[in-house]
């Protein structure tokens, strides 16, 4: 389990938001943590899913993507707020994601 | 510009306009009204009706196809025409009747012709409403087997997009049973893709037959640009290759990470995608090492700046 520090904070909040800003042409200090992926964005699970591969090698995360999807039923993500919290989750549990919810 | 590494690659249906790379092009509308004339004149008349900002029309799975078609070859010929030829060309699933008409191998009318008369004996052998498509992504291949074989849900997987989307296709009940299932076992995506056809299977290999009646009396020529199989990863070098392509592309799965990361290993290094939205390009993204992606209005203007 990944111990998170205010730096992998700071640098996960710094990927999404830079990933978000190119890939939905928009202008990075208008995203906030309210912002609505789909609504506001545009966004899309081939997004949401590209994120997860950069993360993965990022941070050589040992998870399965479909352990984040059952996740992600329990725990819809709108927000970029709410889907960097998830990111966070993901780097501390990895493929032990789920029992969280036990 | 190094004109021999680009490919061309054409989608098979228009979902999205939303980012459609023809907005300022000079000429794409005269260009598009001129084909969407000529459709009209030999298809269907309704087309000339057809509106990109108003588009009724593409909720009709055949009209679909013929403006997805149309505005292929519209696309193709305007960067053709500013000095853009491509290497190789590539269709995706229906997408094959505009890569056969840029490579030269069929003239406009025909590649219509294929699309009518494929679309006529699919409805002739399937009753309608009783079939499907999905998209699944987040998922692998045994993934998706396993959740068809524990339900007893009779589908086949018809494409695969990357190691982790894939596209199937069968008994519409048993595709939305699936993609409820492929949900609830993590799929990040599982939805259905609004036709009526279960596009790619054996289901169809009827109607195949009966399209190949057209097929083997219609002209089809060599093509000129080498066209790239989606169903084998085989180049098409002659008419007859061609004819089986249409023939077989009815009821044969493809795979479209074997068919990109194949144009990549033949030196293309360079993607556009001749359609009005973005689904091939954001793909590739999946795809490693499969070369860049770059809308194909870009292309126009840098061929024009160099």
């Amino acid at each position: 389990m990944a111990k998170i520090t205010e730096s992998t904070r700071n640098e996960v909040r710094e990927i999404v938001f830079a990933f978000f800003a190119e890939e939905c042409e928009a202008d990075k200090s208008q995203i906030t943590d309210n912002t609505n992926i789909i609504k506001d964005l545009d966004g899309d699970s081939l997004m949401f899913l590209e994120l997860i591969e950069i993360f993965k090698k990022k941070y050589n995360l040992d998870i399965e993507l479909k352990t984040i999807g059952k996740y992600a039923v329990k725990h819809p993500v709108d927000t970029i707020g709410q889907l960097i919290e998830m990111q966070m989750l993901i780097i501390e549990h990895e493929n032990r994601l789920l029992e969280l919810d036990k | 510009m190094a004109e021999d590494t680009i490919a061309f690659v054409f989608p098979a249906f228009i979902s999205d306009h939303r980012d459609d790379p023809s907005h300022g092009v000079l000429g794409f509308s005269k260009v598009f009204q001129a084909y969407l004339s000529r459709a009209a004149d030999s298809v269907d008349k309704e087309l000339l009706s057809f509106h990109p900002e108003s588009n009724p029309m593409l909720q009709d799975e055949l009209r679909n196809q013929y403006i997805s078609y149309i505005y292929g070859c519209s696309c193709a010929g305007i960067l053709m025409k500013s000095g853009v030829k491509p290497a190789m060309t590539a269709g995706y699933s229906m997408g094959i009747y505009a890569s056969l008409y840029t490579a030269g191998s069929i003239s406009f009318e025909t590649g219509l012709l294929f699309i009518q008369k494929a679309y006529e004996a699919i409805r002739k052998v399937l009753p309608h409403g009783q079939y499907g498509m999905g998209g699944v992504i987040g998922l692998s291949e045994k993934d998706i087997r396993d959740i068809a074989g524990q339900h007893n849900l009779n589908l086949m997987i018809v494409n695969r997009n990357s190691d982790y989307s894939f596209t199937v296709a069968g008994n519409s009940f048993h595709i939305n049973v699936f993609l409820l299932k492929a949900r609830e076992e993590g799929a990040l995506h599982a939805r259905s893709l609004g036709v009526t056809v279960p596009y790619h299977t054996n289901l169809l290999s009827e109607a195949a037959i009966k399209l190949s009646e057209t097929v083997y009396t219609a002209e089809v020529r060599a093509p000129e640009i080498p066209i790239i199989s989606a169903l084998s990863q085989n180049l098409i070098i002659n008419a007859e290759r061609a004819r089986m392509e249409v023939v077989n592309n009815i009821h044969n799965p493809f795979n479209w990470l074997a068919t990109q990361v194949q144009m990549f290993s033949s030196g293309i290094r360079l993607f556009t995608e001749c359609g009005p939205s973005q689904a091939l390009r954001k793909n590739s993204k999946f795809i490693p090492g499969a070369g860049k992606f770059v809308n194909w209005n870009t292309l126009i203007r840098d061929n024009v700046t160099t």
